[in-house]
């Protein structure tokens, strides 16, 4: 029952023979587990060397390994590319409509901004108070606190405003008084609603100030609109976001399923689970990415069958409304949640798998 | 090489597949394990392959007690241990070449390392013409031999067949018979499942007999 001579010469030979423990450490050393006393040198002087080359070496092989996946993956969803579209598609659609709706949002925000720079708020003066008497007031406001801009209109143009906006000179002409006040236009520098209406009751009480007026119902409006679009996206997004983990992983398990033999055959001839994974991922992580792709897509294509009418319908109300369009950094940002989503749903698919056909 | 220590496996929590084994294989040994069918010949490989774990006992590998092996370190120890089935486990949508690297793939030997010891691992085998077939072009022997310089291109110094000839006919069982004592002459221990007594009888190598999973013979045939 004795060994031959060249395996008890090689100091790898020991190591080739049991430890497994060992065995991930000199699994370079043990693979070439030499034949000859020549081959055994061999073998044992690559094991004195340092450990530096065996680790950058099976990084390398490492790297080869995902690189020859990824293509090996891809390649098998080219093999059946009306399926692979398929799968891609219903993933693009699952992402379409969040990824819509977010935009909308984003451009609603932009609109919300312009609101919070118009969020002005008019201060009327009392009509004892004269011109002069008002410009020292509005000067005096101007470095009040929280103020950012004053702009005083005087009695009489207000009445010159007033007529042209009403077209209303004629009749206007015939009353021998002004009765229009004096008023101030301040800018708040904080434009939050609770702030301006904190400013307002301050600045009413300010002597010659009669009212202050400030219309925010309809803006708090709109913000409330704005935080109910952002939780519905969110919501969306999330409840798609699982649309996806389903379809990429649904797919997974179909393919997994077919490849069954292959990875019983693999797992028993010592692959690990990173490297049964590992197929799978990449399959997963192309499904995500066409799907991402595929919205991206449909995205450009709904806005451009939907900008004519929006400008048209936005122009008849004289506004000037672009419509939002992905950009380069949202594409990338979409991208990469599709190819992660799709990576995940592989992760799940295979893990639930791997633990039913592997033995323990 | 191998150590059973009273080592039983139970299946299901009803009946014992295995129970009460207690023997030793040295280093460089060739051992056939034979009996009736059921007798427990595939759970006692599958135990040395760590399929299944023992419900009782300990087996030893190499001094190494692999039940205390954690999950995570199983694949690392199977890559030690060459293994041929009796229905070969060939993959049909690669070639024999690709076959035949697939454990050296696993363990990310460089590519033209592989070539270099795939082609060695099928020359032995009497394969090398045929690297570019696909599995099923070839002839059931063909692919066993196959199967065989899988489970050796990656030097195991352990190497386990459970019924490799079982669907040959007694010539080609023979050859790969052959195959098998030229690996154990280069310093392998060899165990092979089988109940082809004639063949075993004519091989003069140690045979252990299984009956309802009991060791009942351990004939040191030299
Ligand atoms: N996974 C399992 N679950 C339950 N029982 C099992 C399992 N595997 C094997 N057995 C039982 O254990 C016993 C031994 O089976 P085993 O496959 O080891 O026999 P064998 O000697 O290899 O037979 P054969 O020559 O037919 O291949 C059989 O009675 C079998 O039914
Ligand atoms: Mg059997």
């Amino acid at each position: 029952m004795s060994p031959p001579r060249s395996r008890n010469e090689s100091p790898s030979s020991s190591r080739e023979r049991g430890q497994p423990r060992a065995e991930t450490r000199t699994r370079k050393a043990a693979a070439q587990a030499p034949e000859s006393p020549e081959a055994a040198e061999r073998a044992a002087r690559k094991g004195a060397r340092s450990s530096r080359v065996s680790v950058e070496s099976r990084y390398r092989s490492w790297l080869r390994h995902h690189a020859a996946m990824a293509r090996d993956s891809a390649r098998r969803l080219l093999v059946a590319p009306i399926a692979s579209l398929l799968t891609m598609l219903a993933i693009a659609i699952a992402l379409t409509l969040p990824a819509a709706l977010w935009l909308a949002l984003d451009s609603a925000r932009l609109l919300d901004n312009e609101l919070n720079d118009s969020a002005q708020l008019t201060l009327y003066l009392e009509t004892s108070v004269d011109e002069s008497q008002a410009l020292t007031l509005s000067d005096s406001l101007r470095d009040a606190a929280g103020v950012g801009g004053v702009r005083l209109i005087t009695a009489a143009e207000g009445m010159q405003e007033f007529a042209q906006a009403l077209d209303l000179k004629r009749s206007l002409s015939l009353l021998d008084d002004n009765p229009l006040p004096a008023s101030i236009v301040i800018t708040p520098l904080d434009t939050t609603p609770e702030s301006v209406r904190a400013l307002a009751t301050r600045l009413e009480g300010e002597p010659g100030v009669a009212s202050a007026r400030l219309d925010l119902a309809w803006l708090e409006r709109l913000r409330q609109l704005g935080e109910l679009g952002q939780k519905v996206t969110l919501g969306l997004a999330l409840l798609f976001g699982l649309g996806v983990l389903l379809v990429v992983g649904n797919t997974i398990r179909l393919s997994v399923e077919s490849r069954r033999q292959e990875i019983e055959v693999v797992t028993l001839i010592g692959a690990t689970h990173a490297f049964v994974r590992r197929p799978f991922l990449y399959s997963g992580a192309w499904y995500g990415l066409g799907g991402g792709l595929l919205a991206c897509g449909i995205l450009a294509l709904g806005g451009n069958w939907l900008a004519a009418p929006v400008t048209a319908l936005v122009q008849s109300y004289g506004g000037n409304y672009v419509l939002p369009a992905l950009g380069v950094a949202g594409g990338a940002t979409l991208l990469f949640s599709s190819t992660i989503l799709g990576w995940i749903g592989a992760w799940i698919a295979v893990g639930r798998h791997l633990a039913s056909i592997s033995p323990r | 090489m191998i150590a059973f220590e009273h080592v039983g496996k139970r299946y299901g929590g009803r009946f014992d597949a295995l129970a009460g084994l207690d023997f030793r294989v040295e280093r460089g040994e060739m051992v056939f394990l034979t009996g009736h069918s059921g007798a427990g010949k595939s759970s006692l490989l599958k135990l040395i392959m760590l399929l299944e774990r023992p419900s009782r006992g300990r087996i030893l590998v190499a001094g190494h007690d692999i039940g205390r092996l954690h999950t995570s370190q199983v694949p690392y120890y199977r890559r030690q241990i060459g293994v041929v089935f009796q229905d070969h486990q060939l993959l049909t949508d690669r070639n024999i070449f690709h076959n035949v690297a697939l454990p050296l793939m696993i363990q990310g030997v460089p590519p033209r390392e592989q070539a270099r010891r795939v082609r060695a691992a099928l020359d032995k085998v009497g394969l090398l013409h045929r690297e570019k077939a696909l599995p099923i072009e070839l002839s059931g022997g063909e692919q066993q031999r196959v199967g065989i310089a899988r489970a050796v291109v990656n030097k195991p110094a352990l190497l386990l067949a459970d019924e490799p000839t079982g669907n040959l006919d007694p010539a080609l069982s023979a050859d790969i018979m052959r195959l098998f004592e030229d690996f154990n002459r280069i310093g392998t221990t060899v165990m092979i499942a089988s109940h082809d007594l004639a063949l075993i009888a004519r091989l003069h190598h140690r045979t252990l007999e299984l009956s309802d999973g009991r060791l009942i013979a351990d004939k040191d045939a030299r």
